[in-house]
This record gives C-alpha cells, structure tokens and sequence, in this order.
C-alpha cells in the first residue's frame, strides 16, 4: 500500500500537465469554433480514403 | 410529388429540365445558377460536400460582392484590412451562406487548391475565414471572386472591440470550466476512496494524504473557477440587491474554509468534493447560456466593410460606406440596399421598404422623394444626395427606440433570486444563534455543529434546481429549432397566456408566389407563358422576378424596364409586355375584367401588341402551418393578436379576422410598442421578423424572431425560431410548462431536504459527513430529475 504515497502524487502531476496544454489549446484558439472541431473528422477520414 | 434542386434543394417546378451528370449520378436543377455552382464544385473533386452536409439548402449564387473588394486597391484601406509580412498577406473576411460544417469544409478546400493561396481557416461559429496568401501568386480580388464561384459572398472584415472582447471572456470562460470539471473529477477520485474507508476502515496517514490531494485539486477551482461567483456576489453587496451569487458564494467558502480547517486540525469533515461540483454545474449552466446568447446573431456585421460609390465632380468613385457624409451623391446599383437616408436625384425607381415597414409591396418613388436607409433600391441605378448618415438615419431612430423599449421591460422575477435574498439572511442568523447557543451550553463541539448547520443549509440543490433544469430544456429545443438566448425565457414562455403575430414574414413566407394563372390565348399553354415571363423578368431585381426564375426563361432580347409599370421585350420578333395593369392601359390595351379582385394579390398582365395574353396573379403566402398553429393557441385558451404594417385590406386577404382576438393594421413600429404597453397583461409574447418589429419584440415580455429576420430584430429577441416553422412555439411552450414543473419538484425537494435536516443538525445530531454526503446526493437528485426534460 506504500505506493500510494508514489502513485497518486505521480497521477497528479499528470492532470496538472493534462491542465496545462488545456489551457494552451484554448488560448491557442483551439475552442474558438465549438460548432465546427467535432465534425471536421467526418471529412479529414474521407479524405485520406481517397489518397489510398 | 415535385423533385428538389440537387444543390439549393428547392422544388423543381414541372417545366424545368436543367440537368447535369456529375459523378456519375443523374442530377437536376431548379436553376442554371445552381447549375453552375455545382459543377464547378465536383469539377474541382469536391462533391463529399453533398454527401456531408446537414441540410439539403445549398447556397445559392449570391449578389456579386466581389466590386467590395476593388476598394482594397486603396493603399491606406488595404493596410487597414490586410496584415501584411513579407511574403504573405492575411485578410479577414466575413462570409454570407454558410451553414454547416460541409461549407466551411468546401471553402477551406476549394480555395486550398487554388495557387498562391498558403491557408485558410474558416470559422462556423462567427462566418468567418481568415485567409493567408502569397500576393506574389494571388490577390485578394482572386480570393473574393473564387468564393463568389461557389456560392458565397465574402466581405472584408475587421474584428471590432466589443467582439474582441466577448472572445477572450469566452476563452475564460472555457478554461474556468476545464478546471472545475478535471479539478472535479480528481477531488471525487479521492472522495469515493474516502467513503469508502469511513465503511470499511482506512489508516489515518491515507486518509490525510486523500485530503491533502482533494485540497490540492480543489484549490483552484474554488480559487479561480468560482470567481464570477464572488464578483457577483461583491456586486450584489453594494447594489443591496442579493441574488444566488451571494448564497452561492457564502456557501462555497464557508464549506471550503471549514474543510481547510478541518484538514489542518484533522478533526471534522472535509467538503471539498460537494463544493467542486457544486462550481463546475453552476458554470457549466452559465456557460451554456453564454453560448445561446451568442449564437446566430451577426453582431459582428457592423466591422464589415462596405462599399458605396458616389460621384464626386462628375467623377465616380469608390469608397468605403462609414467614409460618406451628408451632401454627397451616392450612387446605388438596383438590389443594393441604401446606406443613408436621402433625396432621390434620379427620374423614378421602386424601393422595397419592408425592413422598415414590413410591406413587401416595393414602392414607387420620383424624384425628390426621401428615400430611407436600409430600404433596397430594385428597379434602376439612381443617384440620391445624401441628407443623414449613421447615427442619424431612419433606422438608427428606430435602434434608440429599442433600446428605450428595452429599458421598460416588464422584469420577470426570477423566484430563485428572489428566495435567495431571505434565505442569506435566515442561514446566517441560523448559524450563528447556534453557535451562540451551544457556546453557551459549555459544548465543546459547538464549532462543528454550526458547521453541520451551514452545509445542511448550503443552498447546492436549491441554486442548482433551477438552472439544471433551464440548461437541459435550453439545449432541447435547441435541437427542435428554438434558440433561448436569455435567461428568463422559459418562465415567461410558461406563463404565456397572450401572443402577438407580426404578418408579413411571421405568418406568411415573406415573398411572392404565383397563385393563379389565367389564360385568355388559347393558343399558348401556361408553360409557354411562364416561360416567356420567366425571359423578360430573368435580370430583373424586382422581388416579383423571383416567383418566376424557377421557369426556363425564354429567349428574350432587347429587354428593357418600364419604370414603375413593368418590363417588354423581343421574343421571335414580336413585342411582349408584361406588368400592371397601368401598363396594359398605357400601351392601350384594355384591362380584361376579372372578379372577386383580392386586396392582398396582385395581378400582373402579359400583353403583346394586340392584345392581353394572360393575368398572372401573385400573393404572399401563409406559411402552411399558419392556420392549424393559430388554432392550436387558441385551444389551449391563449389570446392571439396580429399587429401589422399592412393596410386592412391586405391582412383581409389571406387572414382570416376571425382567427384572432385582435385585429391591428396600419400599425407603426412605434405604435406596435406602445400597444402592447398598453395591454394590462404582461404575458405577452410578441412573434416578429423585421426591423419594423424590433421596438415591439424589445418591448414585450418575451419575444421571438424568426430565423430569416434581420440582425437586429435577433439581437433584441429573447429567442430566435431557427426552424421557421410556427408549431415549434406550441412545442415550446408546453416543454416551458414542463419545465416550470420539474423546476417546482426540484425546489420542493430541496427545501424539504434542507428544512428536515435544519432541526437535526441544530440539535447537533449529525456529523459534518452525513451532512456532506446527502448535500451530494439530494444535488445529484436534482440533475437527474432535469433530464428527464431531455425529450419533447
């Protein structure tokens, strides 16, 4: 049970990194366009099916 | 059935045969304009936009809005617009005609293949595309006029400050919301493993290292997350005007200091995780409303440049629109919509006033007539000297009467805030007199007790009832069409018991449709009439010329515009006329006697020299669920009023006075404010689509604009009808009173919750961790109770 007092430290430092690039992301204008980054996927798969 | 245009999925009538094979697939048109989009869209290998785009309305060829760009050639207003580095230029620009995902995905690859181009980036949520290009190899009149070939119009475009500003709070915004979901997440990790060791057992020295891993995670979020919070609530201080801000606040620090202090002691109870989801559900409802709010709503449209050309000198010139001043003449081409309000130089033209009056009717006007800004110039180029700009014009006057309108509102008390001011009051005395209490009595845990008390009372479920609830049905009748973009909508819309209908794009479609046709040569068929309409109207601006393009146009030459009466032409060398029936008369014909004339129709006339071929008849339609939506109110015991700009004689036409309960024509926007201040009831709900709406939708109760109305008819509505479709305000409204009611079973539970626990934890009878952990559950109770409200 000792590796608790390693491991959920360690798993902090994750979401503490996770936050991090969050926050990058947003003030990278990542989250500007909420209505359109979940579909851009649909077209960018269709996309490389025609190159193969 | 009628087959729909492959692109623009409007009906194709009978007589049209426009095809194409694109794709190996068989495709028909409703015009050669759509024609020609979509084959410049699979010729360039695009064609996944039709498989992947949400509805089947494609945009069609638009106004060229490509002369806008020409302006750029000016070196001060191209260094304005265009950033510029050493080899690559950047514009903005704003888009008309985008839709769905597809078009932004087919702009970015269209113009992506072009040369010259380095990126670009549309926007859905805004319409707008930021372009990079190398000004070596393309130029921004390229650009402009490649989006033009694919159906969208483009202008440039400068962020202003108000609209910079909103951004970066949105960009806040999100982060504050990103850090109280995984701060949230993390804090209930630990709580769970806690619970669980207050059943099973758990060495101290875990537990303490759980607590310090909650405190970590949840610092921030009380911290920096929950901020609005205490803003509002500082705000609320001074005002001497409490809303949920300050219960919310009291709440959420009380629990956050007495869990620090419970962590540095190791005594008591730690709340860290209740109040981490206490902050995230409270922002996430506030968030979600932020978005509505925003959404749809061209506020940005005003940063856009426009172009107007005046004459300076007998020399034309092209020059930004914000750059004109009283004095100047300004030309404008037919279609364009006039900028300034003014004098007209020119012989005669028509103008479609329907922004300002909502008759769609376009008007005669001759020379010195004042013309109004925002109204549309269709027939002819006309010079106007120009007498009031901006801030002065027509429709700006209308835009000061909104917001006068504004400012009387009837407020909708929002019970919740309203309950919170008492309930601030009643919590604090509480504690405190138990706390005193039990000092007194020589309790030794008297601390605890009070804290027990303050966390039985924190208001979590009662300040989450309420907006859980609005969120969910919020984002529900989004889904069916029906945008909320303020708060109080759904509580209004509940208590709705009278609606106002504007006519005229609210209960009609807004433009002309061919009703009748009638023959009096018999040797050509309608189609063959049609046709020849359809040739003589097919460069026309006129409004009317629209219910005919859908038709093959015949071959007509030599096409010319009879101011204010009508339009001939040359087909196969014979003179054919077509227009009202002061045309028939001037070209002297007789005007064929016809019955049951209707005062809402209008009758046009197709003549040759020698006689009359045929009267078509034109009327603006009811939309088709008009009626049984009208009845349907009524049903439901809903008084239904129609306030309109039309002449008596007009909304007699197509409306039955008997459908409603009042009957207001020849009303001015003004006039329809003051009406409905007048009536004693404050339920009203106004229904409207144009400019000459806005001042009645600012000022009723609750007010809702259609999807096509104009920016500023959107801007000062409660909620947009995205869907157009006049059976969703029924829906509404009963989902409203669902609403309203799992809002009540909500509040009822938690007060009783907090009212039964009260004299338990006064009494000192619960621990601190009881009291958290139905804190937590009588709060989850609440949000699963709003779901329900997810179907319609």
């Amino acid at each position: 049970m000792e590796s608790l007092f390693l491991l959920i430290p360690i798993a902090g430092i994750f979401v503490v990194i996770a936050i991090i690039i969050f926050i990058w992301a947003v003030k990278g204008d990542q989250f500007d366009d909420l209505n359109r980054e979940g579909e851009r996927i649909l077209f960018e798969d269709d996309d490389t099916d025609k190159k193969l | 059935m009628s087959k729909s245009c492959f692109h623009c999925g409007d009906p194709i009538p009978a007589s049209i045969n426009i095809t194409s094979n694109l794709q190996n697939m068989h495709c028909e048109f409703c015009c050669y304009g759509c024609q020609a989009i979509a084959e410049h869209i699979c010729g360039a290998d695009l064609s996944l936009y039709y498989e992947r785009r949400e509805s089947s309305a494609g945009s069609r060829l638009t106004e060229d809005n490509t002369p806008i760009f020409e302006l750029l050639d000016n070196k001060q207003l191209y260094n304005q617009y265009v950033h510029q580095t050493e080899n690559e230029h950047v514009i903005q620009v704003s888009l008309t005609g985008i839709t769905c995902s597809a078009c932004a995905w087919l702009i970015e690859k269209h113009l992506g293949q072009q040369v010259g181009i380095k990126n670009i980036h549309v926007n859905l949520s805004s319409s707008v595309a930021t372009i990079t290009w190398d000004p070596a190899q393309a130029s921004v009149q390229t650009i402009a006029s490649e989006l033009q070939f694919i159906g969208y119009a483009a202008t440039p475009y400068l962020p202003g400050e108000q609209y910079q500003q909103s951004r970066k709070e949105k960009k806040k915004a999100i982060i504050r919301l990103g850090i109280a979901g995984v701060g949230m997440m993390q804090v209930m990790m630990s709580a769970i493993a806690m619970y669980a060791g207050d059943l099973q057992g758990m060495d101290d020295i875990y537990r303490q290292m759980l607590r310090w891993i909650s405190f970590i995670f949840a610092t921030p979020v009380v911290m920096y997350a929950g901020w609005p919070f205490y803003k509002g609530a500082v705000r609320d201080l001074k005002n001497h005007h409490f809303t949920m801000d300050l219960p919310v606040s009291i709440g959420v620090l009380l629990a956050f200091g007495s869990s620090v202090l419970a962590l540095y002691t190791q005594t008591g109870h730690v709340y860290f995780d209740s109040v981490t989801m206490f902050i995230f559900f409270l922002l996430l409802g506030r968030f979600l409303e932020t978005i509505a709010r925003t959404y749809h709503i061209g506020a940005h449209q005003q940063d856009a440049l426009a172009a107007v050309k005046i004459k300076l000198k007998n020399e034309l010139k092209t020059i930004p629109q914000q750059q004109l001043k009283a004095g100047d003449t300004v030309i404008i081409e037919p279609g364009q919509t006039i900028p300034v309000d003014g004098v007209l130089l020119s012989n005669t033209t028509s103008v479609d006033e329907s922004s300002l009056t909502g008759e769609y009717t376009p008007i005669t006007k001759r020379q010195g007539d004042r013309l109004k800004a925002q109204t549309i110039n269709i027939e002819q180029q006309i010079e106007i000297h120009v007498e009031n700009v901006g801030q002065n014009t027509h429709a700006a006057a209308i835009s000061r009467i909104t917001e006068r309108a504004l400012g009387d509102k009837p407020k909708v008390a929002i019970v919740a805030d309203k309950v919170a001011h008492y309930f601030v009051i009643a919590v604090l005395i509480t504690a405190s007199l138990t706390y005193a209490f039990w000092s007194y009595m020589g309790e030794s845990e008297a601390y605890w007790i009070m804290v027990s008390v303050l966390v039985v009372t924190c208001p979590c479920a009662l300040s989450l009832a309420t907006p859980v609830a609005l969120t969910t049905i919020t984002n529900t009748l989004k889904r069916n069409g029906f945008l909320i973009t303020r708060g109080h909508v759904i509580e209004a819309l509940a208590n709705t018991n009278h609606i106002v209908f504007d006519k005229t794009g609210t209960l009609t479609q807004g433009n002309f449709s061919i009703t009748d046709v009638t023959c009096f040569d018999l040797s050509l068929s309608k189609e063959q009439i049609l046709s020849i309409i359809s040739g003589l109207e097919q460069h026309s601006k006129h409004p009317l010329a629209n219910a005919f393009c859908s038709f093959i146009p015949a071959n007509v030459t030599q096409i010319k515009n009879l101011s204010s009466l009508g339009v001939q032409g040359i087909l196969d060398q014979n003179t054919f006329y077509f227009g009202n029936s002061s045309l028939i008369q001037n070209i002297g014909l007789s005007v064929p006697k016809c019955d049951g004339a209707n005062a809402a129709e209008l009758s046009l006339y197709l003549a040759n020299t020698q006689h009359v071929i045929a009267k078509i008849t034109l009327c603006d339609v009811l939309r088709p669920e008009t009626e049984s939506t009208i009845k349907a109110l009524k049903q439901q015991g809903i008084r239904v009023s129609l306030l309109t700009g039309d002449t008596l004689e007009s909304a007699r036409g197509i409306l039955s006075s008997s459908w409603f309960d009042d009957f207001k024509t020849n009303c001015l926007p003004d006039e329809k404010w003051q009406w409905i201040k007048e009536q004693s009831n404050h339920n009203i709900l106004m229904v409207g689509d144009g400019l000459n709406d806005v001042p009645a939708l600012a000022g009723a109760t609750t007010s809702l604009a259609m999807g096509a109305s104009s920016d500023l008819a959107k801007l000062h509505s409660d909620a947009i009808l995205l869907s157009e479709h006049l059976s969703t305000i029924i829906t509404a409204i009963s989902s409203a009173k669902r609403c309203r009611k799992v809002i009540k079973q909500n509040l009822i539970w938690a007060a009783s919750y907090n009212a039964t626990l009260l004299p338990l934890a006064i009494a000192g009878l619960i621990p601190p961790w009881v009291a958290a952990i139905g804190m937590a559950l009588s709060s989850l109770l609440v949000v699963v109770n709003a779901t329900r409200l997810t179907n319609v």
